[in-house]
């Protein structure tokens, strides 16, 4: 769907399954109001974030990408949030080289039981692209055509 | 594919917030959706009942159901797909209500976000292949963490149901919170009297093992197979001479050691076995209050020992136990009332916690069950019991209810009036919390029959004025100040997470919250199971409760082992990494980043191949990250989902 | 040189035992030194040292997995040789290496800035500081700075890391300029917008040809990497430029942790793209996050596939 012109900017998340996933369904069952930006990609551990995914939200238009797992030492997995960190954190350090600022990639830890936690960081992180404004790779590169459809255009909801 | 997708209204939970009928509209311009509509409750009988119609008629070969989080409601999804003759696997899940109806009112903005979540569900779903978990043998034995009474439940139900059962207990001796209490609620019937025999059939039970002053030091392995390491603390006596005579205790010169079972009131000797009913029966020395250990010379204790027991140089040992499923019952720890500064922050000492004056009204305590109070031994005429002391308190960081503390502070001052016929009590509370059954019956007793005299209000401080502590504080139903001049104060001190509970969650692999409380799978539904398959909860680790709730809990954590180990074999899910053998280049950078060593290399056609232990991997995808070919993927989150996921966001 | 004729005797001697020795020889113009794959005594009479020996010889390494090879190395390409033994995509029982130490290797564009068409060039000698160019139009003598590639000015490892034979004296690391960090500087003082529109524009005349991928001694991958198949799908055929900057950022970060900086990608890009600046600029980062360099120590481990329980660098940034 059309990000709603004037209204929404487009946040793609990567969400570990066992804390932060959960940590954004309990900020739900609180009803914690959030900005409706963010698109959540559910993945079994931080640990199966490849940094290229992010690269490849970036270069196809995405204007933020959020990244949330397990607190370090609170992993699923034993350790891997503990490689998601350093990969992630090169990834950080490599975008500005790209030109694109570093503020439209953050990762971040939240636990299942978190849901405050989760409404402060969506809500802080899309403010922040808010801020940030829409990303220059559109202007650049144009619209991403993205993978064939096997079927014809898409309808607007409306 | 033909793809169905159904979108669910959830009664008004998602209908309210979302157009779902719109969303089921968009649906069909998704790549290979056949077909599409909105439902009114997905999840009931007639919801899944209308999936497998669907299925059948339509010719369905995926189904996407948007609906509530697939933490609650793939299970149940997934179910309903196989009962329409699909594989299992072939189901999405796009969350809408957690994650939109929930989270805000714009009905635009949350429409437009539902078709997108359906979207992604859909290009997911084109790439998920059939799937069909592989059995493995598992160890029907369990390992119990805590000695307590839900820990105690737990071993025993599940040593009686025939599986050999490991307790791991941090103490010298099993009991738990519960062998400090004098009497319980609503029966004041004795604590020792009903928990002793317990112990003993702990003790006395053929299947279970039990290590007493042992902490879990490292747990490797998944459900089924975990690898457990239990570390034995040194307690410097050969437990397998000590008879637990107590000749030691008598004779040992350091005899104003901190006495923990007795919550620090009075002292207790260097080597100490800590109650009479302890199980094991055995003596520790505690090296901080030891002379042996501090001046290098005193050996009286071994000495006296009729066994020879007693061995200086003991040092911790590790056993290692091989482990089906893990029962975590760590129980709580009481708050620390030195925050309140109103309170004395703990100068006073005739200001008490709660658990002090139970042990000042056992008969196996350090007054001999006769109510005196620490500063001068002398009998208190007028106790005051404070409420909420931790509990309920945002400016303590303690904003949960300890639910325990209300009944507790009734029954001490029952007790207080059956032992001081002539004492008053007063109770100072905010509210009454008594929803157990012939709870609320016994507060009113202790108000109406033993003229407990209850005062709706907080305490502002408490003063020393000669030997009495002045309590000043506010009647809230009267409006007015009270002053009350007290012998002995008591605080209804809350419940915490038991020191240590974040690192032990970090070894099971499960969720805590920000108390330290272990999180269980769901609230209601799930109360006694974690996240991590095999690892169950128990009694106050998972959040305060009181005896009836936590021995209900290890009974429950109990049968839910039980049933596991009621299985031949068990499942492995099925959503686990796979190597392409004509794409590995068998660098072997899978193999060493893999927290679970479920990646080894083959000899295949003379080449060096990785390949995946089907059973033992976990899913958890570190390695598909780590390939640079992507010649390994993981089942149902490959590179090309998730890739067609991202490009069906960043498509407009 | 009697150091080359010491190589060249130790390469005999050790040649028997060998599936082939990698080196370099004279290429088709005296200015193109060009692979040289010694399994005869007669080949290794034609091995040369010198500017000329520009190729990085670690890249044909894995493609001997299983056999065992010599290779000839400067001290750049020791590090690749390094960072293959620290992978174990290289056993170290199966390679021998001969060093020599490096004065530093030419940049033919530079030469070709200088004389024109390098294909006319008829002869060509260093002599200390200066090359000489011989040209029909006569001879050019040029000051060696001028010509010689970015990463020598500055190199810090010219003798080879890892040897088992090495002949001549080795030479101390050099103190010149370091021209790719000026650049990454300049880069990295523009603003994002326009330095995004910098990398597109300069990308367009990507034409996929993957020759940077292929010069790369740590893209081991070969016909496996991922810019080329549907299964993983990361990249489609289209002539786009998202495509082509996509592929150096899956270049790049594939790298991580792991680049020597031997420069060979962006040397043998037909059309010129300066994307060493991205390997550069990710190699500060690692440098900077985990005080680590790739292709120094056989025995490290690459920071990306292992992890701190406290990282000292990493700053968990509050949210």
């Amino acid at each position: 769907m059309p990000v709603l012109a004037g209204k929404e900017l487009r946040i793609v998340g990567f969400l570990c399954n066992w804390c932060s996933y959960g940590g954004a369904d309990t900020a739900g069952v609180g009803r914690f109001t959030q900005p409706t930006d963010l698109r959540i990609i559910r993945v079994p551990c931080s640990g199966r974030i490849d940094p290229l995914f992010i690269v490849k939200a970036l270069l196809g238009g995405a204007d933020g990408v959020l990244v949330s797992g397990c607190h370090p030492r609170d992993c699923h997995y034993a350790s891997g949030n503990f490689y998601a960190r350093r990969r992630l954190e090169v990834l950080k350090g490599m975008l500005p080289i790209l030109g694109i600022e570093p503020g439209r990639f953050e990762y971040t830890w939240v636990s299942a039981s978190e849901g405050q936690r989760w409404q402060h960081v969506v809500t802080t992180f899309t403010n922040q692209i808010h801020a940030l404004g829409p990303t220059p790779v559109k202007d650049v590169l144009g619209a991403c055509q993205g993978l064939p459809s096997l079927k014809g255009g898409d309808r607007a909801v409306a | 594919m033909k793809i169905g997708v159904f979108v669910c209204h959830c009664g008004s939970n998602i209908e309210g917030t979302v157009d779902t009928a719109a969303v089921a509209r968009a649906s069909m311009d998704f790549p290979e959706v056949a077909y599409a509509e909105d439902v009114m409750y997905s999840c009931s009988e007639p919801g899944q009942e209308a999936i497998i119609e669907a299925v059948r008629t339509k010719g369905l070969t995926g189904v996407v159901v948007a609906s509530c989080t697939p933490r609650m409601h793939e299970p149940t999804f997934r179910r309903a797909v196989e009962r329409a003759g699909l594989n299992r696997y072939m189901l999405e899940m796009a969350n809408i209500r957690e994650h939109v109806s929930w989270i805000g009112k714009d009905r635009e903005a949350n429409t437009n976000k539902a078709a997108d979540l359906v979207r992604i569900a859909v290009e997911k779903l084109r790439r998920n292949r059939p799937l069909t978990p592989k059995s493995f043998d598992i160890t029907r034995r369990v390992l119990v963490i805590g000695g307590g009474v839900a820990g105690i439940q737990a071993a025993l139900d599940c040593a009686d149901g025939g599986m050999e059962v490991v307790l791991v207990e941090r103490t010298s001796s099993i009991g738990g919170k519960m062998s400090k209490l004098d009497k319980t609620f609503p029966t004041v019937d004795c604590s020792s009297c009903i928990l002793g025999p317990k112990m003993v059939d702990v003790a006395q039970h053929p299947n279970i093992t039990l290590y007493a002053y042992s902490e879990v030091e490292e747990i490797s392995g998944y459900v089924g197979n975990f690898d457990v390491k239990v570390r034995k603390k040194a307690s410097y006596v050969d437990w397998s001479k000590c008879t637990g005579c107590g000749a030691c205790m008598e004779k040992c010169p350091s005899k104003k050691s901190l006495d923990r079972f007795n919550e620090g009131l009075g002292g207790a000797p260097a080597i100490n076995i800590p109650f009479p009913q302890a199980i094991p029966k055995k003596a520790v020395i505690d090296p901080q209050f030891c002379r042996q250990f501090i001046k290098g010379k005193c050996g009286v204790c071994a000495k006296m020992c009729p066994t020879g027991a007693i061995d200086y140089k003991m040092a911790d040992e590790i056993v290692e136990e091989k482990i089906g499923a893990i029962v975590a019952a760590t129980g709580f720890d009481l708050f620390d009332h030195s925050k309140y500064g109103e309170y004395g922050g703990g100068r006073y000492p005739d200001v008490i916690t709660s658990l002090q004056y139970e042990r000042l009204l056992s008969a196996s305590g350090p007054t001999g069950g006769h109510i005196k109070r620490p500063s001068d031994g002398k009998e208190p005429k007028n106790v005051v019991f404070i409420q909420c002391v931790g509990s309920r308190d945002k400016s303590v960081d303690r904003p949960y209810c300890s639910g325990f503390c209300c009944m507790y502070t009734a029954k001490q001052a029952i007790l207080t009036k059956d032992h001081i016929p002539d004492s008053q009590s007063y109770v100072f509370y905010m509210d009454i919390r008594a929803p157990g059954k012939m709870y609320d019956e016994f507060t009113r007793r202790a108000m109406e029959e033993y003229g407990a005299r209850y005062v709706r209000g907080r305490v502002s401080m408490i003063v020393p004025k000669n030997d009495k502590l002045l309590v000043r504080g506010a009647d809230t139903l009267m409006g007015t100040q009270v002053e009350v001049e007290a012998d002995l104060v008591v605080l209804a001190v809350g419940a915490e997470a038991a020191t240590g509970s974040p690192q032990l969650a970090e070894k099971l692999r499960i969720s805590y919250d920000k108390y330290g409380y272990f999180m269980e799978s769901h609230p209601k539904l799930r109360p006694v199971e974690t996240n991590t398959a095999g690892v169950y909860l128990a009694g106050c680790a998972q959040g305060p409760k009181d005896i009836p709730s936590s021995v209900g809990q290890g009974s429950a954590a109990a049968a839910k082992v039980l049933g596991l180990f009621s299985k031949q074999k068990l499942e492995s899910d099925p959503q686990i990494s796979q190597v392409n053998l004509a794409r590995c280049v068998g660098c072997g950078k899978c193999v060493s980043t893999c927290p679970f060593g479920a990646i080894h290399m083959i000899d295949f056609r003379g080449q060096e191949k990785a390949e995946v232990i089907e059973t033992v991997c976990q899913g958890c995808g570190i390695c598909a990250v780590t390939c640079p070919q992507g010649a390994v993927q993981l089942e149902h989150f490959t590179d090309n989902q998730i890739l067609a996921e991202v490009e069906a966001l960043c498509r407009f | 040189m009697q150091s080359l004729e010491d190589i060249k005797a130790k390469i005999k001697d050790a040649l028997p035992g060998l599936d082939c020795v990698i080196g370099w020889e004279r290429g088709w113009s005296p200015l193109h030194g060009t692979p040289l794959f010694m399994r005869s005594p007669e080949d290794v009479d034609r091995l040369t040292w010198g500017p000329f020996n520009v190729g990085n010889p670690a890249t044909y390494l894995t493609g001997f997995k299983g056999k065992k090879v010599g290779v000839v190395v400067k001290g750049c390409d020791s590090r690749s040789v390094v960072q293959l033994l620290q992978e174990k995509l290289v056993k170290r029982e199966d390679v021998v290496v001969f060093g020599m130490p490096c004065e530093g290797v030419v940049d033919l564009t530079k030469v070709a800035r200088k004389v024109g068409d390098i294909a006319l060039v008829n002869a060509a000698v260093r002599a200390g500081g200066t090359l000489s160019v011989t040209t029909p139009e006569g001879m050019v003598e040029i000051p060696w700075e001028e010509v010689a590639a970015d990463k020598c000015l500055s190199c810090q490892y010219p003798n080879a890391l890892v040897s088992d034979h090495f002949a001549g004296e080795p030479l101390p690391p050099a103190m010149g300029r370091d021209p790719a960090a000026e650049q990454l500087a300049a880069l990295e003082a523009m603003a994002p917008a326009e330095l995004f529109a910098h990398w597109a524009k300069v990308m367009e005349r990507c034409i996929r040809c993957y020759a940077c991928r292929n010069a790369c001694p740590m893209c081991v991958c070969r016909d496996h990497c991922i810019a080329q198949t549907r299964d993983p799908h990361w990249l489609t055929q289209e002539d786009s430029t998202r495509e082509k900057l996509m592929f150096q950022m899956i270049h790049a970060l594939h790298l991580a942790g792991r680049c020597t900086e031997c420069g060979e990608c962006q040397r043998s890009c037909p059309v010129d793209i300066p994307i060493l600046a991205l390997r550069r600029k990710l190699n500060a980062v690692v440098k900077d996050l985990f005080d680590y360099q790739a292709g120094v120590d056989p025995q490290a481990v690459p920071p990306l596939f292992t992890f701190q329980v406290e990282e000292a660098k990493i700053n968990e940034r509050g949210w």
